[in-house]
């Protein structure tokens, strides 16, 4: 299947996506209504004005209207499947936490709020079959998977393991959609996903003084570096990472968390780390005419963008320090 | 086998124009759909994208020029009848049609590709339009200089 057009287009869309000079310069406005009238030129003004000023739902909409936009071009609609499928997994995640809630006794515990447009599944249809417990249409080992949450639910009542369980599922669903595409490019970023989550597993876990028996669980199968060898990274110094990595091309992402002495920065700075390393994986396909993972390369660009746009207007909103706010700028475009 | 000089020429002569055609039509199949992507987004690139995407073009306009010379030296075009050719001659021909049946649709798939480029380039940097022609005229060179060598080996083979 020929990616010339999609590729093509996808420069022309390129050209609309908004840098990280314009968000510095948005954060630099007086009061959240001068940060709006700012977007007032770019593609959120319409949904902004459709939903009432709410710069949340506005975002999201945003990020919605591109996927939909895309799929009608791409020719491989298994390529926004990968970018989309997390998003199904969350989901299912807030669904089975409400019921969870619910079924202990909280008449509050249903976050419908939370659940994300963006996913593959429509969220009202994934909210009834699970709430019906009629699973069997569900795609991603879904149909499997959601009793094996309320097995597992049952007999520990600990969310955290179900979410564990959710996310090693997300994770083989990923692989398997990216397999099935036979495009070794984008299996390779698929792999540098799981790396990514497991090495901001790590990090967090280090500072909770966790150890590698114990964290084992927490790792996800199906990465470049093995979950077991990313276990054993907590029984090393975090400054010796780097070094242990070195043969791998996330090493340089540790390179923030040796330089911060401040906690709480230095984690943000590699989650923000992590986030360009998964875009600079994919970054080759920018010197190509008809690579299919450049429409991975520009979802993922979008979704930068919006997530600059969201701590820009946060920042703005909340009158929080703007130096850390640009500090958690990803350099998307 | 009496024939058999004129056909292998005019054989020649079909596979000039059909091969380096087949390679334009290719060449500017790629650098339209390229040109159609770019035109959704900005439609007020028209006149770039055209310039670029005729380029892998000239090819089939090669092939074309050297049936015509081939017909012409077999006197096909006049209405006076065919010249009598050996079987020598009518091989003489046929592989003098040969670089720009070859190298024409070679090249021209390889334009078109990187036409399809350059339209992309131009999508993010429309001052670039100068460099952008350059670019895929460099596989032209190829194309001229089979056309040359089709030519001169034309004008080589002694006929009637």
């Amino acid at each position: 299947m020929s990616y010339v057009y999609t590729v093509a287009r996808l420069r022309g869309m390129e050209n609309h996506i908004l840098d990280t000079a314009f968000f510095s310069r948005l954060m630099d406005s007086a009061g959240i209504d001068d940060a709006l009238k700012a977007l007032g030129e770019t593609s959120y003004s319409q949904w902004i004005s459709q939903n009432g000023g709410n710069f949340d739902k506005a975002i999201d909409s945003e990020m919605l209207a591109t996927c939909e936009e895309l799929k009608t071009f791409v020719p491989d609609k298994e390529l926004l499947d990968i970018f989309r499928l997390p998003y199904d997994f969350h989901n299912v995640k807030v669904l089975l936490k409400g019921l969870f809630k619910v079924r202990g006794g909280e008449s509050e515990g249903r976050r419908y709020d939370l659940l994300s447009k963006l996913g593959t599944i429509d969220a009202e249809e994934l909210t009834n079959a699970i709430e019906t417990e009629e699973y069997g249409f569900l795609p991603y080992g879904l149909t499997d998977l959601i009793p094996q949450c309320w097995q597992l639910w049952d007999a520990t009542k600990n969310a955290q393991a179900v979410e564990l369980l959710i996310d090693h599922q997300m994770f083989r669903a990923m692989l398997g959609v990216a397999e099935g595409l036979k495009m070794p490019e984008i299996v390779q970023w698929v792999k540098s996903r799981i790396d990514a989550e497991n090495l901001r597993s790590a990090v967090r876990l280090s500072r909770m003084k966790y150890d590698s028996t114990k964290a084992l669980p927490f790792f996800h199968d199906g990465g470049n570096i093995r979950a077991d060898d990313m276990a054993r990274l907590l029984n090393e110094p975090q400054e010796t990472w780097s070094r242990l990595l070195s043969h791998t091309d996330i090493a340089g992402v540790l390179g923030a968390l040796q330089e911060s002495g401040d906690m709480k920065a230095a984690l943000s700075d590699v989650s923000k780390s992590l986030d360009d390393y998964l875009i600079r994986v994919l970054d080759g396909a920018k010197y190509s005419m008809d690579a299919p993972a450049n429409v991975l390369l520009y979802l993922l660009t979008k979704e930068a963008e919006t997530r600059n746009m969201r701590v820009a207007l946060v920042c703005v909103a909340g009158g929080l320090d703007r130096e850390f706010g640009r500090r958690l700028l990803s350099n998307g475009r | 086998m009496e024939h058999l000089g004129l056909s292998l020429a005019l054989f020649g002569a079909a596979l000039a124009a059909a091969l380096a055609g087949i390679g334009s039509a290719i060449g500017i199949g790629v650098a339209g759909g390229a040109a159609a992507g770019v035109m959704t987004e900005d439609p007020n690139k028209f006149g770039s994208c055209l310039i670029l995407q005729a380029l892998p073009g000239t090819q089939g306009i090669y092939g074309l020029l050297i049936a015509f010379f081939v017909l012409n030296k077999l006197g096909l075009l006049g209405g006076g009848g065919a010249v009598a050719l050996t079987w020598n001659q009518g091989l003489q021909i046929l592989a003098s049609c040969l670089p720009i049946a070859v190298v024409g649709w070679y090249s021209a798939i390889w334009q078109g590709k990187t036409s399809a480029a350059s339209i992309q380039m131009i999508s993010k940097k429309p001052e670039a339009m100068g460099k952008a022609i350059i670019l895929p005229a460099m596989v032209e060179t190829y194309a001229v200089l089979a056309l040359l060598t089709s030519i001169l080996m034309l004008m080589g083979v002694q006929v009637g």
